[in-house]
C-alpha cells in the first residue's frame, strides 16, 4: 500500500508524463489546498487566546465574516484584521508564524499535497504557493516544502511595523489570477502547460490561467464549476485529527505497554532469565498497545531486519510513535541512544525500563564519548543499537541533516548499518501530542551496508540521505 | 456542392420556430417592454457588393416569408395573462408594408437612418420584422433588417439570415418551399386567457401537491433549507452587486439616441490572441472592447481600472456553443495594458460566473412575473444591474453567401440598449470579425474619439500577432 489513493497515483504518473523543464509552473493555494483548514483561523485563534482582541473588534470581525457569507465581499474580514495589526511588530509576527506552524499547522499539511509538489519538483517544474495569505502564514509551509516562491497579499511595513495596509491588493479572486500571470510572465513560464490547484468558489479566475487546472478537495461551488467547466478533482484525505476515540484508545495502549512491560519481567524473574523477560517485555510492551490503538504496520523488506545482526538500525523521526514501532519490528536485542533529557518523558519511560537505553549528554561531549564507547561494547557482545540520526523529531515528514554518531559507531564496532525508512508515523501521532491515532504504518527496510570506515564517511551518509528522501518521495511498491 | 448545401439549408428555415407559443423569457420581455430605453430589437445590416435587382430582391424575400411562416405571423397576447402569448398567421400580411428600398449618399448617411428605422416603435399587431435596401452606398448596397426579439433573438437572427442566404451568385429556379398543408395558425385573445385559465384549474392541485411537498421537506430538514435559501440569496447578492461601479465617462444614458458603428477584424488574429491568452473568441471579444474602451478612458484622462460589462454564458458547457444562455455581468478590467493578459483576465472573470448558483435567477423568475401585470416584469428587468457595455459574439456564415445575386461582404448586428452605454455585436463571417457598435450618443461626450479608440483597440489585437 503506497498510502496514496489512485486518483493522486494517477495525477502523479500524468505530471511525469507531461514535460520536463522549468518553464512549467505548478501553481499551489495555501489554505484548503497544501493545507487542511484556515492558517488564518489558527492565528486569529491565537490572537483571541491571548486576548489581544477587544470587543468592538471581535464584533466587527464576526459581522463581517458573516457579511462575506452572505455574498457581501469576502476580503473585507482580511481588511479589518490588516489594519487590527497596525503598530504590531513585523519580527514578532513572523515568530508568531514559526510558533503556530510548528506546534499546528505543520499537522495539517496534507500527505497527498505533499506528494503533488514532490512530483513537480522532481519534474523539474517551478513551484510557488499563491495565496491571498500572507507571507507569514505561508513562509514556513513553503519552506517545509522546498517551495522557493511565494505569490501572496503583501503587508506594508515601516520601520519594523505594520501599518494596516497592504501593499497592492489583497490577492484573492482575479488579484491572485493576475498575481499568476504576472509571476509568470517575470520567470518566462509556459501557462499553457502550467498547473495550478485550488480549492475556493473565488479560485476559479486561477485556475482557468494554466493549461492544467485541478479543484483540489474542492469548495462547493467551485466543484459544481469543476464539473461544468470538465476541470478534474482530486479529493485528497485530511490529516487525522485526535478524537476522543482516539484519546481512549491512546490510554487503554498506555495500559496495555505497562501490562506488557509488567508481565514480560514477571516471566523473566519466573524463569530466572533476565534477557529473555526483557526481550519479551519489548515484544508484548510493542505489539499490545499497538493493537489497542488500532495500529498494523506493513512492512517492506522484513527479512533486512534479521539478516545482519548485530548491527546500527538507523531510521528517520517524525513521531514519538517511532519507538513502539521499530521495537516491535526489531523484537529483541536491541537498545536505544536517547538524549538525558527522554529519560523523564513520560511516554518513552516505561519502555526504557526494559530496553535499558544508553541516555547521552549532549551538554557534556566528555561523557558523551564515555557513553558511546559502552555501547560499542555493547554492541559487539550483540545487542543491536537503534538510533535516530536526525537527532530530534521533525515536524513534517521533511528529512532532515544526519549527524555521524550512528556511523562512527557502526566503524567502531564494525558493524553494519540497516536503513530503516518510515512514513505517515507522524500523520498517526503528531508531533508534541499525546494521542494515537488508529492507521497503518508504512516501513521500508533499505538494503544494509557493511564496511564502514570514517576516509567515505561523509559521502556515504549523504548518498544515504538521498536514498532516505527518494524512499519518502516515490514508495516502493 | 453549394447548390445542394442551400436546399439543405433552406429546409433548415423552413423549420424555424416551430413553437406555437412565446417562451416564459420571451413573454417576459414582450410583456415588458418599453421601446426603446427598454427595447427588444436587433438591427442587422448587410453589406452587399453591389445594389441586387430590386425585382429579384422582393421576390426573394417573398419566398424567404413563405419558407419562414412565422415573418408573415404575429403575436396574439391573450386579454388577461394567463396563458403564454400566441404566434398566429397575419391575414392582412402585406410585403410592401415590410419591405422597401431607400436612396443615400454614404454609407454614414446609412448608418444613420438605420439607427432611426431602430429606434421607432413597432406596430405590435403585425409580424414583428421591417427591412430597407440602401442603394447608393459607395459601389454597393447595404440591406437593413430590424426584427422583435420575440420573433428570433440576435444569435436565431444571424441564423436565420445566414440559412436564407444563396451560396451562389446566380438564381436558383426552383428553391423549396415551405409545405402548403400546415393548418392556418389562429388565436383569439379571449380564447387564450380562457382556455389557459382552464390548464391553471387543471393543474390546480398538481401544483397544490407541489408546493405541499416542498414545505414538507422544508418542516423536515429546516436547516438544509435555510442554508440553501442563504446561498442562493448570498449568489443572487453577489450577481447583482459585485460588478465594478459605473464608468462617469459613460453617462449620462438615456437610451434614446442611438448611434451604429462598424468595425472590421481578421477572424485569424483575434483567435490567435484568445489562444494565448487561454481564453475563447468571446473572451477575446470582451478583451477587445475593453481596449478601445480604455483608450478612450486614456484619451478623456480618466482613471478607471475595471468597468461592469455583460456578457452571455453558456449554461451548458463553457467552450461550446450551447442552447442555454444566461446573462450576467462582470469586471472587465480596463487597467490591464497587454490584449493577451487582458483576454486570460475576461476569462477567469467569465468562468468565475460558473460557481454561481444563481445564474439562471432571470430565467427561473420570468414564469412567475409573467403572471404579474406587466410593468412587475418591465421593474423586473430593470432592477437586473445595468453594465456599461454589453459584448457578445455570433457564429455568422463560414462562407460566402449572396442575396438576390449580390455578395454579403459584412454582417453586422445592432443590439438594443437596455440601459448600456454600448452594446457590441461580434459576428463571425467568412474570416472576418464583423464588429457592431450600437452607442447611447447621449452618453459619450465624443463619438468620434470613442469610433478612433474602438478602431485602435482592433489593431492592438492584430499588432500583438505579427
Amino acid at each position: 500500500m503506497s498510502g496514496l489513493s489512485a486518483d493522486v497515483l494517477a495525477a502523479i504518473d500524468a505530471i511525469e508524463a507531461g514535460p520536463q523543464r522549468p518553464s512549467v509552473g505548478a501553481f499551489f493555494d495555501l489554505d484548503g489546498t497544501l493545507v487542511a483548514g484556515y492558517t488564518a483561523a489558527t492565528f486569529y485563534g491565537d490572537r483571541l487566546k491571548g486576548r489581544d482582541v477587544s470587543p468592538a473588534e471581535f464584533l466587527r470581525t464576526v459581522v463581517t465574516a458573516v457579511d462575506g457569507e452572505l455574498g457581501g465581499d469576502p476580503t473585507r474580514i482580511a481588511h479589518v484584521a490588516f489594519s487590527a495589526m497596525r503598530g504590531e511588530s513585523e519580527e514578532a509576527f513572523a515568530d508568531l508564524g514559526e510558533r503556530l506552524f510548528r506546534s499546528k499547522i505543520a499537522g495539517t499539511i496534507r500527505r497527498e499535497s505533499r506528494a503533488l509538489v514532490m512530483a513537480h519538483q522532481r519534474a523539474g517544474h517551478t513551484v510557488a504557493v499563491a495565496s491571498a495569505a500572507t507571507s507569514y502564514q505561508i513562509a514556513p509551509v513553503a519552506r517545509d516544502l522546498g517551495v522557493e516562491h511565494l505569490v501572496c497579499t503583501q503587508l506594508v511595513v515601516e520601520d519594523g511595523q505594520f501599518t494596516g495596509a497592504t501593499d497592492g491588493p489583497m490577492l484573492w479572486g482575479r488579484h491572485k489570477a493576475s498575481g499568476v500571470r504576472a509571476f509568470a510572465k517575470e520567470h518566462a513560464l509556459d501557462l499553457s502547460t502550467s498547473y495550478a490547484y485550488g480549492n475556493g468558489y473565488e479560485d476559479v479566475a486561477f485556475l482557468s490561467s494554466v493549461g492544467h487546472p485541478t479543484a483540489l478537495n474542492p469548495h462547493r461551488d467551485l466543484r459544481s464549476a469543476a464539473a461544468r467547466l470538465g476541470w478534474p478533482v482530486l479529493d485528497l484525505s485530511d490529516p487525522v485529527g485526535g478524537s476522543l476515540i482516539a484519546a481512549g484508545r491512546t490510554a487503554a495502549a498506555l495500559a496495555g505497554m505497562n501490562t506488557g512491560v509488567v508481565a514480560g519481567l514477571a516471566y523473566g524473574l519466573l524463569r530466572r532469565d533476565g534477557k529473555e523477560g526483557r526481550n519479551l517485555a519489548v515484544k508484548l510492551a510493542t505489539s499490545l498497545p499497538m493493537s489497542l490503538a488500532g495500529v498494523t504496520v506493513e512492512v517492506l523488506n522484513r527479512e533486512r531486519l534479521w539478516t545482519h545482526r548485530p548491527a546500527i538500525f538507523v531510521a528517520n523521526h517524525q513521531s514519538a510513535l517511532d519507538i513502539p514501532v521499530l521495537g516491535n519490528l526489531l523484537e529483541r536485542d536491541f537498545t536505544i541512544v536517547a538524549k538525558k533529557e527522554a529519560r523523564w518523558d513520560p511516554r518513552a519511560m516505561v519502555g526504557s525500563v526494559v530496553i535499558d537505553p544508553a541516555y547521552i549528554d549532549r551538554s557534556d561531549s566528555e561523557s558523551a564519548r564515555a557513553t558511546l564507547d559502552g555501547v560499542v561494547d555493547r554492541i559487539r557482545a550483540g545487542t543491536s543499537l537503534m538510533i535516530f540520526p536526525e537527532g530530534t523529531r521533525s515536524a513534517t515528514p521533511v528529512l532532515g541533516p544526519f549527524r555521524k554518531g550512528a556511523f562512527h559507531l557502526a566503524a567502531q564496532a564494525g558493524v553494519p548499518i540497516v536503513p530503516v525508512v518510515l512514513r505517515n508515523t507522524g500523520e498517526l501521532m503528531r508531533r508534541s501530542s499525546f494521542v494515537l491515532n488508529p492507521g497503518v504504518v508504512d516501513v521500508c527496510v533499505l538494503e544494509p551496508e557493511t564496511d564502514w570506515s570514517v576516509d567515505d564517511m561523509s559521502e556515504r551518509i549523504a548518498a544515504l540521505h538521498t536514498k532516505f528522501e527518494q524512499t519518502l518521495a516515490k514508495w516502493p511498491s | 456542392m453549394s447548390a445542394r448545401e442551400d436546399f439543405e439549408r433552406w429546409g433548415g428555415a423552413a423549420a424555424f420556430g416551430a413553437a406555437p407559443e412565446l417562451t416564459p423569457m420571451q413573454t417576459l420581455m414582450w410583456r415588458a417592454e418599453r421601446h426603446p430605453v427598454q427595447s427588444s430589437t436587433t438591427t442587422v445590416i448587410i453589406d452587399l457588393d453591389r445594389a441586387p435587382d430590386w425585382k429579384r430582391f422582393v421576390a426573394a424575400t417573398e419566398w424567404g416569408t413563405g419558407l419562414v411562416r412565422r415573418l408573415r405571423q404575429r403575436v396574439v397576447d391573450p386579454v388577461v395573462p394567463t396563458a403564454a402569448p400566441t404566434w398566429a398567421d397575419d391575414p392582412t400580411f402585406d410585403l410592401g408594408y415590410h419591405l422597401r428600398r431607400e436612396r443615400v449618399s454614404s454609407r454614414e448617411e446609412m448608418l444613420a437612418q438605420a439607427a432611426q428605422i431602430a429606434l421607432r416603435p413597432f406596430d405590435r399587431s403585425r409580424p414583428l420584422w421591417e427591412g430597407v435596401l440602401f442603394e447608393g452606398v459607395g459601389d454597393g448596397a447595404a440591406y437593413v433588417l430590424k426584427i422583435h426579439h420575440a420573433l428570433a433573438d440576435p444569435l436565431g437572427t444571424v441564423q436565420l439570415l445566414s440559412m436564407l442566404q444563396s451560396g451562389k451568385r446566380t438564381h436558383t429556379a426552383r428553391k423549396p418551399l415551405g409545405e402548403d398543408a400546415v393548418a392556418p395558425a389562429d388565436a383569439d385573445p379571449v380564447d387564450l386567457a380562457v382556455s389557459g385559465l382552464r390548464t391553471d384549474v387543471a393543474t390546480l392541485p398538481d401544483s397544490v401537491l407541489a408546493t405541499a411537498r416542498t414545505l414538507g421537506h422544508a418542516a423536515a430538514r429546516p436547516q438544509a433549507v435555510v442554508a440553501s435559501t442563504l446561498r442562493y440569496g448570498a449568489s443572487v447578492r453577489r450577481l447583482l452587486s459585485q460588478a465594478a461601479p459605473p464608468s462617469p465617462e459613460l453617462s449620462p444614458r438615456t437610451g434614446k439616441m442611438w448611434s451604429f458603428l462598424t468595425l472590421d477584424a481578421p477572424l485569424e488574429q483575434l483567435r490567435s490572441v484568445a489562444r494565448q491568452g487561454g481564453g475563447t473568441l468571446d473572451d477575446a471579444g470582451v478583451a477587445l472592447v475593453l481596449g478601445g474602451l480604455r483608450r478612450y478612458h486614456g484619451r478623456r484622462g480618466a482613471r478607471i481600472r475595471e468597468i461592469p460589462v455583460g456578457v452571455r454564458v453558456s449554461l451548458d458547457r463553457a467552450d461550446d456553443l450551447g442552447n442555454r444562455f444566461a446573462g450576467a455581468i462582470i469586471s472587465g478590467p480596463l487597467a490591464i495594458e497587454d490584449p493577451v493578459d487582458r483576454v486570460a483576465a475576461v476569462r477567469g472573470e467569465v468562468l468565475s460566473l460558473h460557481t454561481e448558483r444563481a445564474l439562471e435567477v432571470l430565467d427561473a423568475a420570468a414564469p412567475l412575473l409573467n403572471r404579474m401585470p406587466s410593468f412587475v416584469g418591465a421593474s423586473a428587468l430593470r432592477t437586473a444591474s445595468v453594465p456599461d457595455a454589453f459584448v457578445l459574439t455570433l457564429p455568422g456564415p463560414p462562407r460566402k453567401r449572396y442575396m438576390a445575386g449580390a455578395e454579403v461582404q459584412g454582417m453586422y448586428v445592432l443590439g438594443p440598449l437596455p440601459g448600456a452605454a454600448l452594446t457590441v455585436c461580434l459576428v463571425t463571417c467568412g474570416d472576418t470579425a464583423c464588429i457592431g457598435v450600437n452607442v447611447d450618443a447621449s452618453a459619450v461626450a465624443d463619438l468620434d474619439q470613442l469610433a478612433e479608440s474602438l478602431a485602435e483597440g482592433v489593431e492592438e489585437f492584430i499588432s500583438v500577432v505579427e
